[in-house]
């Protein structure tokens, strides 16, 4: 069971979580947001958004989203496009952590990088209730 | 691709949102939070109902950007958002931008992703760089 992301401390490194572009992932990925437009410029292209979404669940295998956590900011940039069969890596780390009227709020830099280079970073702002008990 | 010019408004994107819509994202993306998924924990949150990934519109805005830009935006595309209210099933959500500088290479676009009411529901800037 991977630490609830509350328990985190700034500075808290995720390990890498190693993954890869299938092309049957990617199709599904591409239907579920209706993405007709990358189809166009190559089949071989992976919508940027899927390396973010597959950056997001390797995070969310290491550390439990609490409930009522809400997505509140994302920032991103996409350094090269990724293509179907790649392997990629994505790390984590905790870079800010504070509360406010009994809101916990918490930035997360997310990077993926793959053969040749990076693929995107980008940053997650997140918020959720402060736990009553903490460790 | 030509860059647009300041002014330009981008060609939107726009999905009717549905529960099932909002289930296949949660399994493609692998983010089971029931806070989108399961109507009876979401309704005893603030939100009083499920509502969708903020990944899920974000992948909208970039579809956009995508028929906008082509692979500029895939190598060189940044974004940068507010999540401001919730989308949810039965919503219409449409994503829009607009070009508001273009120079030195770069193209910046003022995006947003609304619903069907004209609320914002997202808001912020894509830049992308030829």
């Amino acid at each position: 069971m991977p630490p609830r992301l509350d328990t985190l401390a700034k500075g808290h490194e995720f390990p890498a979580t190693h993954f890869e572009l299938s092309a049957e992932w990617v199709e599904e990925y591409a239907a579920a947001v209706e993405d007709e437009a990358i189809g166009l410029l190559g089949p071989e292209l992976v919508p940027p958004m899927a390396v973010a979404a597959l950056a997001v669940r390797a995070l969310l295998e290491r550390a439990a989203l609490p409930p009522g956590a809400v997505h509140i900011g994302q920032e991103m940039t996409f350094r090269r496009a990724a293509r179907v069969g790649e392997r990629l890596s994505a790390s984590a780390r905790v870079v800010s952590r504070g509360e406010r009227q009994g809101w916990l709020l918490m930035g997360i830099d997310l990077s993926v990088d793959g053969e040749g280079g990076p693929r995107m970073e980008g940053r997650a702002t997140l918020t959720m209730p402060v736990a009553e008990e903490r460790p | 691709m030509t860059s647009p010019a300041v002014g330009t408004e981008l060609a939107p994107v726009v999905v009717a949102l549905t529960q099932e819509k909002i289930n296949r994202y949660a399994l493609a993306g692998g983010d089971g939070n029931p806070l989108h998924t399961d109507p009876q924990f979401a309704a005893q949150t603030q939100f009083g109902g499920t509502i969708a990934h903020g990944m899920l519109l974000l992948a909208y805005l970039s579809r956009m950007l995508t028929a906008a830009f082509g692979e500029a935006w895939l190598r060189g595309g940044r974004l940068k958002v507010r999540f401001r209210a919730p989308a949810r099933p039965g919503d219409t959500v449409s994503a829009v931008g607009r070009v508001v500088r273009a120079e030195s290479g770069r193209t910046v676009c003022a995006v947003e992703c609304r619903n069907q009411a004209g609320e914002t529901l997202v808001s912020g800037e894509a830049e992308v760089t030829a």
